[in-house]
């Protein structure tokens, strides 16, 4: 699937979002279920089957990590882990290393407040990455951007323990 | 000159919409074009989501049943809700409460039930399920005819909490046209009213649940962009909270503590609770005790806890939305516990905006439900207001090492799909087991269990070669189902879901039949009523398409529909629910292409009017007058 052409926008890494989140509110209102709740079966069944299309679409175009996999995945590159992983630096790999070792001591202490500095610093890297991935994709370099994918990734996985970490602090 | 409303028997059903609270429930219909809330006898529109089961077999529900609690303690259920899609071990059981709960028997389904009066055993969808019932009763006495209902839950409910909502409105009879979000159907009752557009936080405070949701309204649409919350926690917490600080002063501890005595206390505590609203210190009496004296600070330090869990809900939902806490344009308050002084002070800080709250925060989801079902059972009217809802957990599947691979994140626009593929790990393995989850934690154990199935029949193979392929489809009531399939060998086996928590379908048949057993319904004439409905639904539908896209029609394609319909035509004459089915089915598979070449026309005209729009943005740029694109831009993200 082209998550761009179902929702009608060129593919690229640096999009308008509000367009895009436009042509999936427009496309939404054409095929939403509850448009077809008086329609046949088979009105209902097909249109079901197109707004799920267009909201994995729209789930993929909002969010730079599975944007960026789109692209590439578009341009014949492989994505999947075992393909990127290979692509980060050692160097990166250790700094890693140790922002979890850091969090992980922030959680057993109990500190919510470097857990969450920690957080501010990582969301900060990770608009460098995808900063990476836009001029990457612009200037047709696609096939080496699998590093700064890679890296997102971390990020975005990382923010997400972040998140249960939080949770966990606070009840 | 006064008019009269004449009886008529053939008026069209009214659909209606349900709020089924933890602490109160209610219904709505829209009447004129605005929402109404259904009042009883007594001029009371709030319905305590209260039933007591009586010795002589009787069932009680709402004021007269909250009446009983101190009689009947252990036999009255008040807030079913909080133990809905929960498994017999669940720790709500632990908490403070008057109810016996049965242990559930080796290899049974794994719910919670209630032992009451005369040894009768009820489970939280049944109590539910009674609720539904007064609730139709009441809209019946007034609009005589009653259609489908939305009825609504909270947007942090998972799935077996909704499944059980579904089996409780089955059980009651109730034709579910959706389950909505409550959260949603609030913003739909303000966006309605108000005419607003911009964007909006959603911070829902009920009986037993929090829920927050940032949503987008624009144009008519209500795009939800991110929901959070805790399906455990609410004012009843507050009410606990209270309670234990009583137990507490008047040194009753654990052992001393009687099902009466702490039915009573939390009684003492809700109202001591409400009148903390506007009084700076109250004076809880539990009977032939000493008053406690409870001022404001102290309940505002007692429910400081509470405040702060639902602050990480809304930070995170802020978050997820891409928005920093000074982009709302607008906080609304929904539930009885957002009256409590501290939580608006509290909510004012998270969100570094006065909350509104001219509609009744009790009353405003039941009236967006009413606004939803009156949206969707009303054919082919208002077109221009649409609610676009997520999931609120991520689902996934286990995979080696105890770990969850994530198929749908949170906050997905359903309905939604995703699939994944994975392989086998030991040589000739035969079968996978594949274990559902729910929930954003890496390891299995800290997310929900949602269910266990396993695909068999898989030939022997070394280890990965075989490729599983499951997909996940959440529908748009937020429901979910699975299919696994074998892509090597091309098996493909339903899979059926047991459920981890919760009733299957023999269960809820069995009650159903039991229901109709004790009075009321005869099945056979039910099922031939629907299928009558569904048909004559599926016959306006069906000419209303060939009149409008006449052109799309292929050669002898028209004279095909217009025999199947006919066909189906003559069935709902006769006497066979069965018959009508299957001519449904035949006209189905008439219209199939057609439909789709429908479907194409129909994105083809979406995306020619985005483009529409785009270029009347970028005019609007060019005379600078556009300053909300840039940002909305950047929130997305």
């Amino acid at each position: 699937m082209d998550p761009f052409s179902t929702l009608g926008i060129s593919p690229k890494f640096d999009i308008d979002l509000a367009a895009a989140e436009r042509a999936h509110r427009e496309l939404s209102r054409a095929l939403h279920p509850d448009r077809y709740m008086a329609a046949s079966a088979s009105e209902r069944r097909a249109a079901l089957a197109r707004a799920i299309e267009v909201n994995e679409a729209w789930r993929v175009v909002r969010d730079p990590i599975r944007r960026a996999e789109a692209l590439l995945t578009l341009l014949g590159v492989s994505v999947d882990d075992a393909s990127t992983r290979g692509e980060l630096p050692a160097e990166f790999l250790g700094q890693m290393l140790e922002l979890r070792e850091a969090l992980a001591e922030a959680r057993a202490s109990r500190n919510l407040g470097v857990v969450r500095s920690m957080a501010v610093d990582v969301e900060a890297r990770a608009r460098s990455s995808e900063q990476e991935l836009a001029s990457g994709f612009a200037n047709g370099q696609a096939a080496h951007l699998l590093g700064a994918l890679a890296e997102l990734r971390f990020y975005g996985r990382f923010l997400d323990e972040v998140g249960a970490i939080e949770d966990d602090l606070v009840t | 000159m006064t008019l009269f409303e004449i009886f008529d028997p053939k008026a069209a059903p009214r659909p209606i919409g349900i709020d089924l609270g933890t602490t109160n429930s209610l219904v709505a219909y829209v009447s004129n074009e605005r929402p109404v809330a259904v009042a009883d006898c007594d001029q009371q529109v709030l319905v305590p989501s209260v039933v007591t089961y009586l010795p002589s077999g009787d069932v009680v529900v709402g004021r007269r049943a909250a009446g009983l609690a101190a009689e009947y303690p252990r036999d009255t259920i008040a807030s079913a809700k909080r133990f809905m899609g929960r498994g017999a071990d669940d720790e709500e059981t632990a908490r403070l409460g008057p109810y016996e709960f049965v242990s559930p028997e080796a290899g049974g389904e794994n719910v919670i039930r209630f032992r009451v009066a005369g040894g009768r055993v009820v489970t939280p969808v049944e109590v539910s399920a009674e609720i539904l019932r007064t609730l139709k009763a009441q809209a019946e006495d007034e609009l005589r005819h009653v259609g489908g209902a939305v009825i609504t839950v909270p947007a942090y409910f998972d799935d077996a909490q909704r499944q059980a909502t579904k089996d409780a409105a089955r059980l009651a009879g109730l034709e579910v046209l959706r389950l909505l979000n409550e959260p949603t159907a609030a913003a739909l009752a303000y966006g309605l009213e108000k005419n607003r557009s911009g964007t909006f936080a959603v911070y829902d405070l009920g009986g037993g649940t929090f829920d927050v949701t940032v949503l987008v309204l624009d144009s008519g649409v209500f795009q939800v962009r991110s929901t959070g919350g805790d399906s455990q926690l609410g004012g009843d917490d507050m009410d606990r909270a209270i309670a234990e600080e009583i137990l507490r002063a008047l040194g009753f501890d654990r052992a001393r503590q009687t099902p009466l005595l702490v039915r009573m206390v939390l009684d003492e505590a809700r109202k001591a609770k409400h009148a903390l609203t506007e009084a700076e210190s109250v004076e809880a009496e539990v009977s032939g005790q000493a008053p406690v004296v409870i001022t404001r600070a102290r309940f505002d330090e007692l429910i400081q806890p509470l405040l702060n869990r639902t602050g990480v809900a809304c930070r995170r939902a802020l978050r997820d939305a891409g928005l920093a806490p000074g982009k709302i344009d607008g906080v609304i308050l929904v539930g009885g516990a957002t009256r409590v002084p501290a939580v608006r002070r509290y909510v004012a800080e998270v969100f570094q905006k006065e909350p509104l709250a001219d509609i009744d925060p009790d009353q405003v989801v039941a009236l967006g439900a009413a606004v939803q079902a009156d949206l969707l059972a009303g054919e082919g009217r208002s077109d221009d207001v649409l609610l676009l809802d997520v999931i609120p957990l991520s689902l996934g599947i286990e995979v080696g090492g105890g770990v969850v691979d994530r198929i749908l994140p949170r906050n997905s626009t359903i309905p939604s799909a995703a699939r994944s593929t994975y392989t086998t790990q030991e040589d000739r393995q035969t079968g996978f087991q594949i274990h559902v989850l729910q929930g954003e934690r890496e390891m299995v154990a800290d997310n929900r269990s949602l269910a266990h199935f396993t695909l068999h029949g898989i030939p022997p193979m070394p280890a990965g070669m075989a490729r599983l392929e499951v997909t996940f489809r959440v529908d748009a009531d937020g429901l979910l189902h699975v299919h696994a399939k074998e892509l090597t060998t091309g098996i493909e086996q339903t899979v059926s879901v047991k459920p981890s928590y919760g009733l299957d379908d023999a269960s809820v048949e069995r009650m159903l039949v039991d229901a109709l057993d004790h009075g009321e319904n005869d099945l056979g004439k039910r099922q031939m009523a629907e299928a009558c409905v569904e048909a004559r639904r599926i016959l306006r539908a069906t000419a209303k398409a060939l009149a409008g896209d006449s052109d799309l029609l292929e050669e002898g394609e028209r004279a095909r529909i217009e025999r199947a319909c006919e066909q189906l035509e003559k069935t709902t004459n006769g006497n066979s629910a069965a018959a009508i089915r299957s001519q449904i089915e035949a006209l189905d598979n008439a219209t199939k292409a057609f439909a789709g070449r429908r479907m194409n026309r129909a994105i083809a005209l979406a995306i020619e009017g985005t483009r529409v729009e785009v270029v009347e943005e970028r005019v609007k740029h060019a005379k600078g007058a556009a300053e909300a694109g840039p940002e909305l831009a950047r929130s997305v993200d």
